[in-house]
């Protein structure tokens, strides 16, 4: 069984490190965790690769999040989203509900809570032929 | 003989001059006595128009100076069937008769600008009016008016006239207007001066009435937009202060905003960089200890920014049921350890009638362990802290308000921080933001309370929180 992808979509690279190096560590060699740094690579990893989980930090702008966030829905509608971002506001939590996100966390998370939101994610069961069941765990 | 004749002649002669003379003698005696009697008249007028003269200055109301001209010009004038004294309205461009003295009271008090009236006003100086020149304009009057004024007068028609304008340089008040009876002599050239000098003093009278009136009613505008331009002024400065007060707040609202997201990312790289580090070590390595410390600090460092950002962004869903008494509570066990270290003692008076309100639980503790941190610091050698919660009503079926005072007897506010104290980064402390406060009035005020503030120095200070109960 080839080791499940997770795609991770920041442009803060220290950030961005510590998350890849993270979950690569705490989830083990079944899991690839690779890092692009704009939203145009990651649809680019997302579109070609069979991605298993999309973690996203909007950004202070978050307009090309948004976009990559709907272009998946669109295109990848049974890949699950995580929006973990440092620009945690009211708005933006509203905006990614709205754009159909199931798992929202806020920055400075620590990884043993990130952990399990991570895994919940990844567990949630693609279903070929439909969108997946939207779970409402917002942190 | 002829000697006797020539005197007989003489005596006869000297008779008949003695007799002249005594006729002239009588002549000139009845001469000198008119004149005596004009001159007596005269003198009486004149004192007339001195004591007019005299009264004028002090008379208080234009009434009062047409009744004492009206009054005045009976004595001046003795014979006169009616004395008219019209007052120009400029408005309505007629004349109004003001004053009159004559045997029936005139009804009609308006005239139009003609008649003996209107020719008195247009006149430059007094006049005496006799014959066809009186009867023509008289005839001026319209059937109605000339009626009314029959019927004010025993004698008609009247044989003279004296009108006289009632002006100060180019203005022109009104006119006086005195009928003479039947009696064709009963005015002469003579009286003109006398009407003149009655005309004069009504018109200087009421002129400085007028101007009187006018610089009282000056001077009360003045002082009504003088109040009005400070109470402006007034509300112009809180508006301003306000205004500065609320752009500080949003200044720092988004500074902070921006500052706190900023952090976060290198804050949680920093923080799981730790995390990452501690999974490698093993359970017994020294280094343990001092990587839970910056873990610990770290976690801190996140707590304080996620605060300093929630302060300025109250998220509605946050508000919930909350309990002002249980939130009390609970902020004064979180101080005290503080509170028994600095040796004060802490009494509570809470009302059992507090209902439970739709808050910002969060954001009230905040506010409540803010002027409670304040209260200890005002009492470094310790003292006593009052905290007190109970129900306002002003009346039966108004909003109910809670009132929570926080009382120290500490060193107390002196008067001239007291306007600054809710302004941000105004503060006295060594090592205070100057946020706390400004902080806090912006959360009552978010949630449509007050904060007030009573404060004696050395006594001891007390700040009231008012918060409305929501009732809609």
């Amino acid at each position: 069984m080839p080791p499940r992808q997770i795609q991770i979509c920041d442009d803060d690279p220290a950030a961005a490190l510590i998350t890849q190096r993270g979950l690569q560590t705490l989830l083990g060699e079944n899991y690839t965790v690779t890092v692009a740094s704009s939203p145009n690579a990651a649809w680019l990893a997302c579109a070609h690769g069979d991605v298993d989980l999309l973690i996203v930090d909007p950004g202070a702008g978050s307009g090309s999040a948004s976009a990559l966030v709907r272009a998946m829905h669109a295109f990848r509608p049974t890949t699950p989203i995580l929006v973990l971002t440092a620009y945690d506001t009211p708005g933006l939590r509203a905006k990614m509900r709205d754009l159909g996100v199931s798992y929202y966390a806020a920055k400075p998370i620590d990884f043993k809570e990130l952990l399990p939101i991570v895994t919940a994610a990844l567990q949630t069961v693609p279903m070929p032929s439909a969108f997946p069941s939207r779970m409402s765990v917002y942190h | 003989m002829g000697e006797l004749e020539d005197l007989r002649q003489r005596v006869a002669e000297l008779e008949q001059r003695l007799s002249e003379v005594h006729a002239q003698a009588e002549t000139v005696e009845r001469e000198a006595a008119l004149q005596m009697t004009r001159a007596i008249n005269l003198n009486a007028r004149l004192s007339v128009i001195l004591s007019l003269s005299a009264a004028l200055p002090n008379s208080r109301d234009v009434d009062t100076v047409v009744q004492l001209i009206i009054r005045e010009a009976a004595t001046l004038f003795p014979g006169t069937s009616a004395t008219h004294l019209f007052l120009v309205d400029h408005e309505r461009n007629t004349l109004i008769l003001r004053a009159s003295a004559s045997a029936n009271p005139c009804t009609i008090i308006t005239h139009p600008l003609h008649g003996l009236p209107g020719k008195a006003i247009l006149a430059p100086r007094a006049m005496l009016l006799v014959g066809p020149e009186l009867e023509l304009t008289l005839n001026e009057l319209d059937p109605y008016h000339l009626a009314d004024l029959r019927n004010s007068m025993h004698e008609w028609p009247p044989q003279s006239a004296l009108i006289a304008p009632l002006r100060v340089d180019s203005q022109r008040f009104g006119a006086i207007v005195l009928y003479g009876g039947v009696h064709a002599h009963l005015y002469h050239p003579r009286d003109i001066p006398f009407i003149q000098a009655l005309a004069d003093l009504a018109a200087v009278s009421i002129d400085e009435l007028n101007q009187r009136t006018r610089a009282a009613a000056l001077q009360r505008d003045l002082a009504l937009t003088q109040s009005l331009h400070a109470e402006a002024e007034a509300r112009l400065n809180t508006a301003q202060a306000q205004l500065l007060q609320s752009a500080k707040l949003a200044a720092v609202g988004e500074l902070s905003a921006s500052v706190a997201h900023e952090i976060n990312n290198p804050l949680y790289a920093a923080r799981n960089s730790l995390y990452l580090v501690e999974q490698d070590l093993s359970a017994d390595a020294p280094e343990r200890a001092f990587l839970t410390i910056a873990q610990q600090e770290l976690g801190r460092i996140a707590r304080i920014i996620t605060r300093m950002r929630d302060f300025y962004r109250p998220a509605r869903a946050e508000l919930a049921a909350t309990n002002i008494n249980v939130l009390l509570r609970e902020t004064l066990e979180l101080v005290q350890t503080h509170l028994r270290h600095s040796h004060i003692n802490t009494m509570t008076e809470l009302s059992s009638d507090i209902p439970v309100i739709i808050a910002h639980a969060d954001q009230l503790r905040q506010v409540f362990l803010n002027i409670i941190l304040n209260a200890c610091d005002a009492m470094p050698d310790g003292g006593d802290l009052r905290v007190r919660t109970r129900m306002l009503q002003a009346r039966y079926e108004a909003p109910t308000t809670i009132e929570i005072d926080i009382c120290d007897t500490g060193v107390g506010i002196p008067p001239e921080h007291r306007p600054h104290l809710f302004e941000p980064f105004y503060t006295t402390k060594t090592h205070g933001t100057g946020l706390g406060l400004a902080i806090s009035a912006h959360i009552i005020s978010q949630h449509n309370g007050r904060i007030l503030l009573e404060s004696e120095v050395c006594q001891g200070t007390t700040f009231s929180i008012l918060l409305p109960t929501n009732q809609d």
